[in-house]
């Protein structure tokens, strides 16, 4: 009973990461009709960021968040205008983003070797430290991070829902030019959402960073739960994108402590199967952005 | 669609820097090694005891081989190319192989077999160089002896965990397992753990579903050979959890809950690279610690910063410090090594298995063409089964046709202890005043 | 003579000179790595142009070539290297397994569920990671041990290993792109491009929307599954993660957008390229560079490059030709010593430089009418549909 609760209560965790992980790819897919792959390796440079700045300057990694979250939102909104100057559709921008994650990685393997990279002990306290309610253990980088995934996905659900930004985005979705026609600059408002999402991104790398060991191979391990989590959720879909991760994470730990480890990413995919032949939309239909 | 003078000249930088990159490319066609490596001249002097200061002369020996630079599996391969770098300078400096200076053609195999294969064909039939040596990773291994074989090339390799498979008469290996690591790996944990005296009653066991791993733990599909498992089972000890994970797994969280709920004394890791690590954080963070751990075959840097990883066990087959270290070349070479590693950016600079491997690596190369007189591939197969080699890292090794090449198991058990790994077993190969500490009631 | 015999004749042709290679090797004593860059060219020339039936010809998106590659690797693995199957019975095995997985898939997202372009797309993706979770849990398949092919008997005629592969892929080859050529000059064809251009708008025309996209998708998935068999002896070393991953997938998408989605050489000339670049660039100790080139590349091709070079040189041909050959020429005679895999590299490049520059540009150089306005940039395919 007991294991099968940490499992469960492990798996919605890591969930949270996996919807941070998943954020940007959903709302830039959902809402800007751009596939961007480039930001995996968003997470993976931020991750490195962290770790060296945390290691040059002996700073607590999460402090480090501070500096690299607006960084990355400006790359993201510089990055949108690029894609502005040079108007691609869905297809074109999945190559392209392509292209830029393997630069991105490549130059990443050259800056930092191919070797493991780890934040030490000294400096990192939160990979080991939980919270536990009786024996079931909460670890506290995973407790900050889960409630980021929250605070944001809300966040961005009740800005995309009830304020005229949000509103602007959606009708940018739907219908560019009519929205145009009513007042909304769309170029202005992609490069605003974009930056937003570059800076999830980014902020899931800082709890990267804290709880793993970092290679540069890591980053292409990532699609099949980034891309599991953003299916299931629905594209432009927060909160979607959030239960989504919480599913996934669930089924994972729950699969892994009842059948095996090797068994949790069978039981993910066919969930995965399951929702797109049944709920192509996402979990949550109502709200996606699109 | 507008076409704005801008993306022009986007595209012609673009064009500009393709045409530079082949251009980069030319004149290298007959292939030389990577930029950083200065082989065909003999250093200035860093070398303290070289006696043979002449100069290597006459056209250069090419050896040719391909590493994972890129890819899944550079984190290791990046530490067998500067040790290649490194023997091929100091034989240089120490008047090259047969008089003439060596030249080694490396190339990226990007982690892929059969990128590997494709390359070594090109390296004997396109560049025709006069020797090779093996890749790192068992795949590419694999896929590249079949290659040399093909062309009845000297095949010395290192880190190929399958040893079953490997069939060629002139494969040499310098992973020093014996060919059945599933039966004297296990054993040799075991005995050690039997020798403190208080060996564990229950043992739990995660492994990698990695080939190499699955081998270790359960032997050889389809026989009833060994196995981590197996041979615990034998010696009366109840294995209260056998669980495989996925090479990918990055959720350790849910495994580490399972350990935690079998509890056993000893737990057999059978991973690789940061799998340990990645798994003690995972555990640390439920508040659990097992009594003892063993990891196979680890990232031996990541684990010492690793909390909790304090007295976790490992394989190895050199350490640097006493005994190993009573051989001053020995403590030289590593020197050299330690150098090279940190130059090229590794965080762990010091040298155990995987250095030591490839070292022997190229030492049974060189010995071969020394020993036989000349180049020709089945005098030094020849040679080598007839002579053995003398290595600087693992003694004397002699090879078994018998037993496809192999020879016994060289393995040392050792154990992180204050911050540092440390080799305690067997007896005449501890490190001084070290001895492994292991007791199921922690 | 018509242009469905020139065409049929040129494969003829094609097929004979390449046929002879190994012996025409031998006899000039070029290095055999020749045969095996060539093979290895093979080999992305039957994923890319399979491919690009489904892809390019319908619109429809897939993810999935991994799938259908995988499936071939390992259904021929199991029953050579798990069941000692002759060779040449199981290859067709893998070919159909793949088509059957193809198939159910076809049936489950095209008939049961509409699904849109980019479900579709996420679908195959989802569909390669079940089949290598499926891979590594059973021990049928591979359960984690992987399988060995090395030492897997290969029937006299065929010759030895290296000559074997060339035969093989290259009949796979060529029956793979005469495949999209039949498919791209029918009626099928026809209607996968009406397809791709508006669905809805096909099937009120009368066209057999969900049977002409099954037959592309089984197209697809057969040859990817018959040259995954055949490559499975190249690996060597069968395991999940070496077959499953983004490598075939992604390299498929470059090399058809490099050489045109639109036509069937269009892959063709995008495979050749790119392994070439790849292969010289890895040679020269590049690799690390080559990844770089290969990500710029991406984003300078979906930029610049709308129709493929394929078209751009079918149209500007008289310059392509020269280019190609006058450098090929060149390079040979300069650099006597150098393989003549690079001489083509340098060859190829120049050529695929001067297929971007753009059609405005490119007008005014060649003195057509000058001040074109700059949106009337009709590309050389949408003026070969409106020929039709």
């Amino acid at each position: 009973m007991e294991l099968i609760s940490q499992g469960i209560v492990s798996g919605v965790l890591i969930g949270g990461l996996y919807a941070l992980m998943s954020l940007g790819l959903s709302l830039s897919w959902g809402a800007l009709k751009i596939i961007n792959l480039a930001h995996f390796s968003f997470i993976l440079l931020s991750a490195y960021l962290v770790y060296q700045m945390s290691v040059s300057y002996s700073l607590d990694p999460l402090l480090t968040a501070l500096i690299v979250v607006p960084l990355f939102f400006v790359v993201g909104a510089a990055m949108q205008v690029f894609f502005h100057k040079v108007q691609v559709d869905e297809f074109k921008s999945l190559i392209i983003t392509f292209g830029i994650f393997i630069i991105l990685q490549s130059l990443i393997r050259t800056i930092w070797s191919a070797d493991f990279r780890r934040i030490g002990s000294e400096l990192n306290p939160y990979e080991t430290q939980s919270i536990f309610v009786g024996r079931i253990a909460l670890p506290v980088s995973q407790l900050i991070a889960f409630g980021a995934a929250v605070l944001i996905a809300v966040g961005m659900s009740l800005l995309l829902s009830r304020t005229y930004f949000g509103k602007a985005v959606r009708a940018v979705a739907q219908d560019r030019d009519m929205a145009r026609a009513f007042g909304v600059d769309p170029r202005r408002v992609a490069v605003i959402l974009s930056g937003l999402t570059t800076a999830f991104s980014a902020l899931a790398g800082v709890f990267i960073a804290v709880g793993q060991t970092i290679f540069p191979g890591l980053a292409v391990g990532w699609f099949g739960v980034v891309f599991s989590v953003v299916i299931l959720g629905g594209l432009g879909n927060t909160l979607g994108t959030l239960t989504a991760g919480v599913v996934v994470g669930v089924a994972n730990g729950a699969a892994s402590v009842t059948w095996g480890p090797l068994a949790a990413p069978l039981v993910t995919f066919l969930i995965l199967i399951a929702a797109l032949l049944f709920r192509p939309d996402g979990l949550l239909t109502k709200r996606s952005v699109a | 669609m507008k076409a704005p003078r801008r993306r022009r000249y986007l595209i012609l930088i673009t064009v500009l820097a393709l045409i530079a990159a082949a251009c980069g490319g030319d004149g290298t066609t007959e292939t030389t090694a990577p930029p950083d490596t200065e082989t065909t001249a003999p250093s200035d002097g860093e070398t303290t005891t070289s006696e043979e200061m002449e100069e290597p002369s006459g056209e250069p020996i090419r050896i040719g081989g391909t590493l994972a630079l890129t890819g899944v599996l550079a984190a290791t391969g990046i530490i067998h190319e500067a040790v290649g770098e490194v023997f091929v300078e100091r034989l240089n400096e120490q008047g090259g192989l047969l008089g003439r200076p060596v030249e080694w053609v490396l190339l990226d195999d990007e982690s892929v077999p059969d990128q590997s294969a494709a390359a070594y064909e090109r390296l004997i039939t396109e560049d025709e160089v006069d020797l090779v040596i093996g890749p790192y990773g068992t795949g590419n291994i694999t896929s590249a002896m079949a290659v040399a074989e093909r062309y009845g090339y000297v095949f010395p390799h290192h880190t190929a965990s399958l040893t079953y498979a490997y069939n060629y008469a002139c494969h040499f290996s310098s992973w020093s397992t014996g060919l059945h690591p599933n039966i004297t790996n296990p054993n040799l944990i075991y005995d050690a753990l039997e020798s403190t005296g208080t060996p564990p009653e229950t043992i739990g066991f995660v492994v990698n579903e990695f080939p190499g791993t699955m081998f270790i733990a359960y032997g050889q599909d389809g026989t009833d050979e060994g196995g981590a498992v197996a041979l615990a089972e034998d010696r009366g000890w109840d294995v209260v959890l056998d669980l495989t994970f996925p090479t990918a797994t990055s959720d350790w969280a849910p495994i580490a809950a399972q350990i935690r709920d079998a509890d056993p004394d000893f737990l057999y890791i059978a991973g690789l690279g940061v799998n340990a690590s990645q798994l003690i954080t995972a555990m640390q963070a439920i508040d659990y610690s097992p009594a003892g751990m063993f990891s196979q075959w680890p990232a031996p840097g990541p684990l010492l910063q690793t909390e909790g990883a304090d007295g976790i066990m490992s394989v190895t087959v050199f350490e640097e410090h006493p005994p190993f270290t009573d051989d001053p070349e020995a403590v030289e070479v590593s020197a050299l090594i330690n150098q090279a590693l940190a130059d090229a950016g590794i965080p762990y600079t010091k040298v155990e298995t995987q250095a030591a491997a490839s070292w022997t690596a190229w030492e049974y190369l060189q010995q071969a063409a020394e020993g036989a007189g000349s180049l020709d591939q089945e005098a030094m197969c020849d040679w080598l089964l007839e002579n053995g080699v003398d290595t600087l890292y693992q003694g004397h090794i002699d090879f078994r046709p018998d037993e496809q090449n192999y020879f016994e198991d060289l393995s040392k058990l050792k154990q992180i202890q204050d911050g540092d790994w440390w080799v305690v077993y067997p007896e005449e190969f501890a490190a001084p005043d070290r001895s492994l500490i292991f007791s199921p009631d922690e | 003579m018509t242009s469905r015999s020139r065409t049929l004749i040129g494969f003829a042709v094609v097929a004979v000179v390449l046929g002879f290679f190994p012996a025409l090797q031998e006899a000039l004593e070029l290095p055999r790595f020749y045969v095996i860059f060539l093979f290895t060219v093979f080999f992305w020339i039957v994923q890319a142009s399979s491919w690009n039936i489904l892809t390019g010809f319908s619109g429809y998106f897939s993810f999935g070539q991994g799938a259908w590659f995988g499936i071939g690797v390992y259904t021929f693995a199991v029953l050579v290297g798990k069941h000692e199957w002759p060779l040449l019975a199981a290859l067709p095995v893998a070919g159909l397994f793949a088509c059957v997985a193809g198939l159910l898939l076809g049936v489950v997202v095209f008939r049961l569920r509409r699904l849109s372009g980019e479900i579709f797309a996420l679908t195959t993706l989802a569909v390669a990671f079940v089949l290598a979770a499926l891979a590594r849990l059973m021990p049928a398949i591979d359960g984690g041990t992987g399988i060995f092919m090395t030492g897997t008997p290969i029937p006299e005629f065929l010759g030895e290993y290296t000559t074997a592969m060339y035969r093989m892929t290259l009949v796979i080859a060529l029956l793979t792109v005469m495949a999209a050529y039949l498919i791209h000059d029918s009626r099928l064809g026809w209607g996968l491009f009406a397809i791709r251009d508006d669905e809805a708008v096909a099937g009120g025309l009368g066209v057999p929307v969900f049977r002409y996209k099954m037959t592309a998708l089984a197209t697809n998935a057969f040859f990817a599954g018959l040259m995954g068999g055949v490559w499975s002896l190249q690996l060597g070393f069968v395991t999940v993660d070496d077959v499953f991953n983004i490598r075939v997938p992604l390299f498929v998408i470059l090399m058809s957008v490099l050489g045109g989605l639109r036509h069937w050489m269009g892959p063709v000339v995008g495979a050749v390229i790119i392994t070439t670049l790849a292969d010289r660039l890895n040679s020269a100790g590049l690799a690390d560079v080559s990844q770089i080139i290969i990500g710029l590349l991406l984003v300078v091709l979906a930029l610049a490059v709308r129709e493929g070079v394929y078209l751009r040189m079918r149209d500007r041909w008289v310059t392509a030709g020269s280019v190609f050959f006058g450098v090929l020429v060149l390079t040979i005679i300069i650099n006597l010593n150098s393989s003549l895999i690079s001489d083509f590299a340098y060859a190829m490049v120049a050529t695929t430089v001067a297929m971007l520059v753009p059609e405005g540009v490119w007008r005014r150089i060649r003195g057509g009418p000058s001040g074109d306005s700059k949106d009337s940039d009709t590309s050389p395919e949408e003026r070969a549909e409106a020929r039709l």
